[in-house]
This record gives C-alpha cells, structure tokens and sequence, in this order.
C-alpha cells in the first residue's frame, strides 16, 4: 500500500500542471494576506503612517491599553470621553453628528479608538449602530454596568423575533455567552482580527488543491491507462485507496503550506500579540468564550474539514467524469455561487443553509447566533460544521471508489 | 488452465458489439483477427474485466470473473489498445508502479523491471521520462509492463499498430517468447502479425466469432476457392471490380493476380494453396478492401 501511495503523489507532484497551480495559489494568497499589511495606515497629528511603521506606531499606543476591563476602567473611559465632550472647544460637527476633534481627538480617542467603539456598541439596542455618540448619551451615575448591559443584551438579541429562536435554543446561547469569562482583558490584537476577517480568501486555495486533484481518476480515462490499472489486481481495490489517501496527503500538506504563508504574513508584520485575549474585546455579544488563538485554530480545524469534503466531492466527481474540466465545471460553482448569496437575517432554511455552504464555512461567524435544533438537540453553526463535512467526506468516498470500481472502459 | 466464454454478448443501444462469442481456450497462441469494428476490443476488454458483458459470462477454471476478484487479475496481462503512460514517470517508475498495483513485492518488482526492460531493450532509457520515448519504444514498455505479472492469461490488442516493419518482427518475437504456457489472445487486423506465430486463429466479424481453427488447417475452409490468374495490364481493372484480387504482380506485360472466389475467375486461373491473408480476405473482402484503400495494408 505504501508504495502505490507513493506513486500516486508522486503521479500528483510531477504533473507542470500542479507546482504552476500551486505556484500561483500560494502566490495569490500571499498577496491577499499581505494586502493588510501594505495598506495598513495609522493616523496621529502629523497625518498617516503606512506599512510596518504605522504598525509599530500603532502597537506603542496600545502598550497603556493593555489592561483588565473592569467596571471601574469602563466607567472612568466613558467619564472622561463625557467629559470632553463637555467643552465646545473639543466638538466639530459634520451635520450629522457631533464627534471630539484637535487635542480631544488625538490625545484620547485617536489612540484607543477600537475600545471605544466596543464600549459604545455593548450598549447599542440590538441593531442600533450609533457609534462613539452613543457614549454621550449614557447615564454613568451609578457606572457604566458595562457586564450587566452586556448580558441584557444578548438576551434582548435572542429574543429578537426575526431570529425566531425556540426556548432550547435561547437557553443553548444564554448557557454558552455564561461561560464568557469577564472581565474581559483587552491588549492588541491586530494580526489575530486580520487573520479572523480574511478567513474566506483561503477558498482559493480550497479551489487550487481540488484543481490539483481532478485528474486523480478522470486523469486516467483521459490518459488511456484505466484498463491496465483496472485489470491489475488491485486496481479496483487497494490502487483506490492509494489514490485517495494521497490526495488527502497533498491537500492537506498544500492547504497547510497556504495557511502558513496565510496567517504568517500578518502574525510576522503585527505579532503574535493579542493570542489569549476574549474575541469579546471586539464585539461584547460574541457568544462564544473564544479567545483569538483559539478561534483561529477551530476555524482552521473547521477549513481543513470543508477541505477534505471538497477533495472527496471532487474525487468522486473525478470518478464519474471523462475529464478532469467537466469536473471543475461542477465544482467551481459549489465552490463559489455561495459568494454570491448573502442572508438577509439569520433564521429561514435559506440562511441556515447557506451558512452551511463550503465557502460560508471559512468564516467563523463568531457575531451570529445561528444554531440548528433537530427534536430536543440544540448544535451553534460552528459545531455543526464540524460534524456535517466529516459526515459528507464520509459518505462521498465509498460512492468515488464505487464510480472508478465499476467504471467501464469505452474509448 | 481453462478460460471460457459462455454466450458472451456486449450490446450498446441496438448494436451488438459482441454477439453470443462461446470459446474455450486453453494454453497457447491465438491471432484473434477481424476488420476494425469487428469487436475485437470490446471482447478483450470484457475479458480483462474492464468492460461489463450484456450478458453471458467469462469462467476461469469455472469460476466466474466476480467470484475469483483479485484471484482472477492475478493471472491477466493486458495491454491494451492505444494505451496511455504517465509522460512524466520514467520507464522504470512507470514499470514499478504497474509492478505494484499488480501486487508485486518490492523485491520482485524490481528485478522483474530490470529484467523486463532489458528484454524489450529499454534498459538504456530506464530512466528517461516516458514523453521522451517514440512509438515503438512505448510501444515495447507496453508489452513490458503486461508481463511484469508473468501473467498465465496475457491480452495483446493491436500490439504492433504504429510500428514499423522491422519493430513488428521484433515484436512479434518478443510475443512468442513470451507466450510459452500462456493464454496469449493478439488481436489484430495485420494478417502477418499472427501468421508465424498464432497456434489457434479466431475470427470476428460484425461481433460474431466466425471460426476457431488451428493455424495449420485454419485455410482448409477456402481450399479449391484461391486462384491464380495470368491477365493483361487493361483486364487488371475489370477484376479488381468483380473478385476480391489479394496480390497483383507485374510480369514483362502482364499481371499474375491473386483471387479468392469460390469459382473460377475465367477459364485461364487455376487453384492455389490458399494463406491466412485469403482466408482474411474471403471473409471480410468489402472491409478489407475500403481499409486498404484508406491506406491500412490489411493483406501484406
């Protein structure tokens, strides 16, 4: 068995076409993931600082955010926002909202401007988007209460009717976002939040290694050698699951080799800062008690999951195609129509499916509550996710090695 | 060792490709000849379990192709028609994987290899990439590889289509010495492919096998039917129109021709020992004569 593995990845690896295509996909990736990075731009009195030193400038401004959000420093932080705002000196005016400029802006907010935007959200109305004005309105007189009015409002957004959520799945939401553990710490995270939010520009590379994969059987009775191979004693046997286990091989050390370059690039430019802080400390209401390594991990675990299920739809497609074009004609549209479709809420079986789709599936949707209830089980999209592509890998594989088991050599 | 065909029959849509083929055969060399489109392939293929039969079945020692699975591959060798290689693997790669999905061990895979590559005079390439190679040089790594097995059942199907004259003598060795106490099953629609070497000629046409005779009385079914004839160069024309004509000389002003029919031509031919290349021509004289035409040299 090892030695037709062998063969076949080296069937894989010597194909022009797989190092051209892999070539161009590593390159591609590269270039999305570092596209942050090159247009990265930090602001201060002077103007903009682009590049590595915007980003230098910017991790020593977070250097005194480093701290534990207590209700103490989220109450003195909005007081003071409050209280600069008390100056008219401080306030420009856009015609459509008031905002703090000069000194104000750039002494204070300029520097932690996310956390004030964090702070401020926690206590919009679920879909109420006012920004840091938000800040002036609040009513700090007996503190800001920022833990209390963040747990009413998750309760608020699951009992939002559009969601239409069921009491077991209100309760399975109250008792993950129980778990969140607050004070949340809050620090720099740069690098983490740009690898988090370009999670899909990885289909690429989903579509270069299934590009790479398509021969593996077409390629066959394309090149007229399945009838030697299918009347060879394992041909339709043991010769089946060399070509699978090697094509899970290359996809997965090619994917790994994409997710290097994907998240090296930004943890190289920004740090590796920011690894164990709460996702939380960019929207309060995530649900889930993630910190950035960890939801970066399980959505790569979840990615490599997508992946596999993909190679297995293109392997059996592979199996059941003359060639390996009809097979990305198929695929390219599984891959990618999901680009195309947006939900328009949360609820329905059009949004949950679609938050099911291979491409959806790279991004960790860590801000939704989408769960999935089957009788009395309640499962979030993230573990279903995790169960329904190991549980598609599973039931694709026997039908591809059926279709090359039972092909017939016509031409 | 027995294989046999019982009542082997391989439809698509409305035509038959194979059509109730019933033979037995045992150890030896058999010339399975037959115009192209005769159903040569699609018979061979279903002996090599690549193509599913309608209907009847093939036994090996009276078992089934199902019921013997892997048992059975263990004994084939095939090579198929315009088969295809891995451009990108060298000939020992190429022969190393076929060792292994025939289920070789490593040892013996590579001394068979070397062995092999030798004997079809590629051991000098071994390790050249096969998109390098010619025909006749992919041509011998085929054979090669369908023996890599020492298979007891070996299927040749147009092994020598592409080669030049000097290659398919070769070849045509190379096939007999390696179907000692084999079933060798070459098929092809190049009469002097099988002539020297065959035991045992099976002929298709139109899906039906038309005879199963021993090489040495397989003409005795056109005996008294091939006749020779002294005609001038003018008259040549007027019998090519109305007798299937094998061969034409030229002598001085005149033309000796070649003719099977089952009576005499004209008054002047008389009977000659007849040759595969007659008995070819009395059963597929219309194909035979259109794929000469179009350049295939069927009656060489």
């Amino acid at each position: 068995m090892k030695t037709l593995i062998k063969y076949e990845f080296l069937k894989i690896l010597r194909k022009k076409s797989t190092l051209i295509v892999m070539v161009v996909s590593l390159l591609i990736t590269a270039f999305l993931f570092a596209l942050p990075i090159m247009q990265y731009q930090a602001y201060n009195q002077d103007g903009a600082i682009a590049g590595l030193e915007g980003i230098k400038y910017q991790k020593e401004q977070y250097l005194q955010l480093s701290v534990v959000l207590t209700e103490e420093y989220i109450t003195d932080t909005i007081r003071e926002y409050q209280k600069l705002f008390e100056n008219p000196d401080n306030i420009g005016y856009d015609g459509y909202e008031k905002f703090l400029i000069g000194d104000a802006y750039w002494n204070f907010v300029a520097p932690r401007e996310k956390l004030l935007r964090t702070i401020a959200a926690n206590y919009n109305k679920p879909e109420e988007y006012k920004g840091l004005r938000k800040l002036t309105e609040l009513d700090i007189t007996a503190g800001a209460n920022f833990y209390k009015t963040r747990n009413e409002k998750v309760e608020a957004l699951l009992n939002t009717p559009s969601l239409g959520m069921s009491e077991k799945q209100k309760e399975y939401w109250q008792d993950m976002s129980s778990q969140v553990k607050t004070p949340f710490r809050y620090g720099y995270y740069e690098g983490w939040e740009i690898i988090i939010t370009s999670f899909e520009l990885l289909m690429f590379a989903v579509l270069a290694i299934c590009i790479v994969i398509a021969p593996v059987f077409s390629g066959e009775y394309q090149a007229g050698t399945d009838a030697v191979i299918l009347s060879a004693k394992f041909g339709k046997t043991k010769l089946i699951t060399a070509k699978i286990v090697s094509s899970f091989v290359f996809g997965i050390l090619a994917f790994t080799l994409h997710i290097v370059v994907a998240c090296g690039l930004p943890l190289i430019a920004f740090g590796v800062d920011g690894w164990n802080l709460p996702v939380q400390i960019v929207n309060s209401t995530i649900p889930y008690p993630f910190t950035f390594l960890e939801t970066v991990i399980i959505n790569i675990g979840i990615i490599y999951l997508v992946l596999l299920a993909m190679i297995s739809l293109t392997l059996l497609l592979s199996a059941k195609m003359k060639n390996s074009y009809l097979v990305l004609a198929v695929l390219v549209p599984v891959l990618f129509i999901p680009l195309f479709l947006s939900p328009n809420g949360t609820t329905g079986i059009y949004n949950l499916l679609l938050f099911l789709l291979p491409y959806r599936c790279t991004m960790p949707e860590l801000n939704n509550y989408i769960s999935y209830q089957f009788g009395g089980l309640v499962l979030d999209v993230l573990t279903l996710r995790a169960i329904l592509y190991p549980v598609l890998t599973a039931i694709m594989l026997p039908f591809a090695k059926f279709g090359f088991r039972k092909h017939q050599v016509l031409t | 060792m027995e294989l046999k065909l019982q009542n082997l029959c391989k439809q698509y849509g409305a035509k038959h490709a194979v059509d109730n083929v019933n033979i037995k055969l045992v150890p030896g060399l058999y010339g399975l000849l037959g115009a192209n489109g005769a159903g040569k392939t699609t018979l061979m293929r279903m002996i090599c379990g690549v193509l599913k039969p309608s209907s009847g079945n093939i036994t090996l020692n009276g078992k089934t192709i199902e019921e013997l699975g892997e048992q059975y591959y263990i004994h084939l060798g095939y090579m198929p028609q315009d088969f295809g290689f891995y451009p990108d693997f060298t000939a020992r790669e190429f022969m190393l994987y076929i060792a292994a999905v025939k289920g070789l061990d490593k040892k013996e895979a590579k001394t068979r290899t070397e062995n092999l590559l030798h004997m079809v005079n590629l051991s000098h390439v071994a390790d050249k990439k096969i998109k390098t190679f010619s025909g006749g040089m992919k041509q011998r790594l085929g054979i090669a590889q369908a023996v890599l097995n020492n298979p007891s059942i070996l299927i040749l199907d147009e092994p020598t289509a592409g080669l030049d004259p000097k290659e398919r003598v070769r070849f045509r060795n190379l096939i007999s010495d390696l179907a000692k106490e084999k079933i060798v099953v070459l098929s092809t629609h190049i009469v002097s492919d099988v002539s020297y070497i065959a035991d045992t000629i099976l002929l298709m046409k139109q899906g039906h096998l038309l005879l199963q005779e021993p090489m040495a009385t397989v003409t005795n079914s056109i005996k008294g039917k091939v006749w020779e004839v002294l005609v001038s160069e003018q008259e040549v024309s007027k019998y090519s129109r109305h007798f299937s004509v094998v061969n034409l000389h030229h002598e001085n002003n005149m033309v000796r021709l070649r003719i099977v029919n089952e009576t005499a031509p004209s008054i002047d031919a008389h009977i000659i020992e007849p040759s595969l290349e007659d008995l070819f021509l009395y059963h597929f004289g219309e194909e035979a004569q259109i794929e000469r035409s179009n350049g295939n040299e069927n009656v060489n």
